[in-house]
């Protein structure tokens, strides 16, 4: 469960953002309303000036962000010299994690990763999946996905098999989105409007 | 008529023209065989040698602080790191000097530990890591500054620390910044006179022994120190940047390819 209030100030641009809820939370809103602001600060890389980010029982507020356990993955995220089997275990390597080989195909298999070479030559679509599936395999707290579902072949199907491998690795996703009718690919929705109000929340279903 | 460009090709001249009138005269006119000796030949293999090291040194000791500039927002650091070179030259080379006297207690201490700068290819390289660090520093900062961070927050997500990042992700993918970093901080080295003629006017170690550098051997020439005079100055002058314009030229290159 993922629990955030937000208040941050970049520049003149000034944002308001609550949010509060588990499994797949879609983020949604029109260009320039704030999602990567308030990934960003999430996940340790904006100071906040007011508010706080908890992650489950622990309040990471204070955490800098290569302890907060918090991954975000945005369209341009790989570590271009690795080949793609290195690169899938490298944050799990790095916390002394060895996840089975039998998951790691299963992950690879599911995500439709199923080629290889240096990660820095694939496609950008290419690069995404195992970006994906590299911070899935490092078990962390949670997963922010800034717009890199995005572009994607199979997009919805893609999005729902990586929901259901998240929620059975008991890892939050949150992923940010143009469109308000992607809230039906989450549990939760929230549409941000402008980064002076409040998320609203939704009824995902509805 | 485009008159920038006609104003830029005049004060590129103007810059160049010194370099061009000693490699014309150096290789033409005073051409002298003192010159290219083996004296001349061996303070340019010194020279070469020990900006070599200094460039290893830069790579190994710079490149933490470079990235830390990058990525952080130390105003304060930023603005120490171009003191070495915003001094006259030979200040630096009177400060090692001080560092390393058996009259200082730091000096007595580093030669406790057998760590001696005078005449010492150790010296050498410590005034030419001093000279050049700052332009590696000042070519790495804006490389990395260009980088997308995406790639190190992807990392520092999963528990990468920022020097883990800087090893395992950022390096990796810089080859092109730090051989143009390296190549630029080495003309840097190349050229340095004011504090290597203190610290080290010669080398007393093998395999240099009773070496100078070579912007040293070319003062002594001229100075009349050494027998050859202006003549073979002028002719080492040249020899000196015919070694030193394909670095240079080597640097920005790779400049323009790590800017791709």
């Amino acid at each position: 469960m993922i629990e955030a209030k937000v208040h941050v100030q970049v520049g003149e641009f000034r944002l308001h953002a609550e949010l509060q809820g588990g499994g797949m939370i879609c983020l949604a809103g029109k260009n320039g309303t704030g999602k990567t602001t308030l990934l960003r600060a999430i996940a340790g890389f904006l100071p906040i000036s007011e508010g706080f980010v908890r992650i489950g029982a622990t309040d990471i507020t204070q955490f800098p962000a290569e302890e907060r356990e918090v991954v975000l993955v945005t369209p341009n995220t790989c570590i271009p010299h690795l080949g793609v089997d290195p690169h899938i275990v490298w944050g799990a390597r790095l916390k002394g994690l060895r996840p089975q080989g039998e998951y790691v195909l299963r992950v690879k298999s599911e995500l439709g990763i199923d080629y290889r070479g240096t990660v820095g030559n694939l496609s950008r679509g290419m690069r995404q999946r195992v970006a994906l599936a590299t911070a899935l395999l490092s078990s962390p707290r949670a997963i922010l996905v800034d717009e890199a579902f995005l572009g994607l072949n199979e997009r919805e199907a893609f999005v729902s098999t990586y929901g259901q491998l998240a929620k059975r690795a008991g890892v939050d996703v949150i992923f940010s989105s143009q469109d308000e009718a992607d809230g039906k690919l989450a549990d939760y929705l929230y549409v941000l409007r402008n980064g002076l109000a409040s998320l609203k929340q939704r009824d995902a279903n509805s | 008529m485009n008159w920038l460009r006609l104003i830029s090709i005049a004060s590129l001249l103007l810059l160049l023209v010194p370099i061009f009138v000693l490699l014309y005269y150096g290789l033409g006119p005073f051409r002298d065989a003192a010159g290219f000796s083996t004296a001349v030949l061996r303070s340019i293999e010194l020279t070469l040698f020990s900006s070599a090291l200094a460039v290893v040194a830069d790579f190994i000791l710079f490149t933490p602080l470079a990235y830390y500039l990058a990525r952080g927002n130390d105003r304060i650091t930023e603005s120490l790191v171009d003191i070495p070179v915003s001094v006259p030259h030979p200040i630096i080379g009177v400060a090692l000097l001080i560092l390393d006297s058996p009259v200082t207690p730091t000096g007595q201490f580093l030669l406790g530990l057998h760590i001696n700068f005078y005449n010492t290819i150790l010296g050498l390289v410590t005034a030419l890591v001093i000279m050049s660090a700052p332009i590696y520093v000042k070519s790495m900062e804006p490389y990395f500054e260009s980088k997308d961070p995406a790639p190190e927050e992807f990392a520092m997500g999963m528990g990468a620390s920022r020097l883990k990042t800087l090893y395992s992700v950022v390096l990796p993918n810089s080859r092109d910044g730090l051989t143009s970093a390296s190549l630029i901080s080495m003309s840097r080295a190349l050229s340095e006179f004011g504090s290597i003629s203190i610290i080290a006017f010669y080398v007393l170690q093998f395999p240099f022994y009773g070496v100078s550098p070579a912007s040293v051997t070319i003062y002594e020439f001229f100075s009349g120190n050494m027998s050859g005079g202006l003549n073979a100055a002028v002719t080492a002058s040249a020899a000196m940047i015919l070694v030193a314009i394909p670095i240079t030229l080597a640097g920005h290159l790779f400049r323009r390819r790590a800017g791709r």
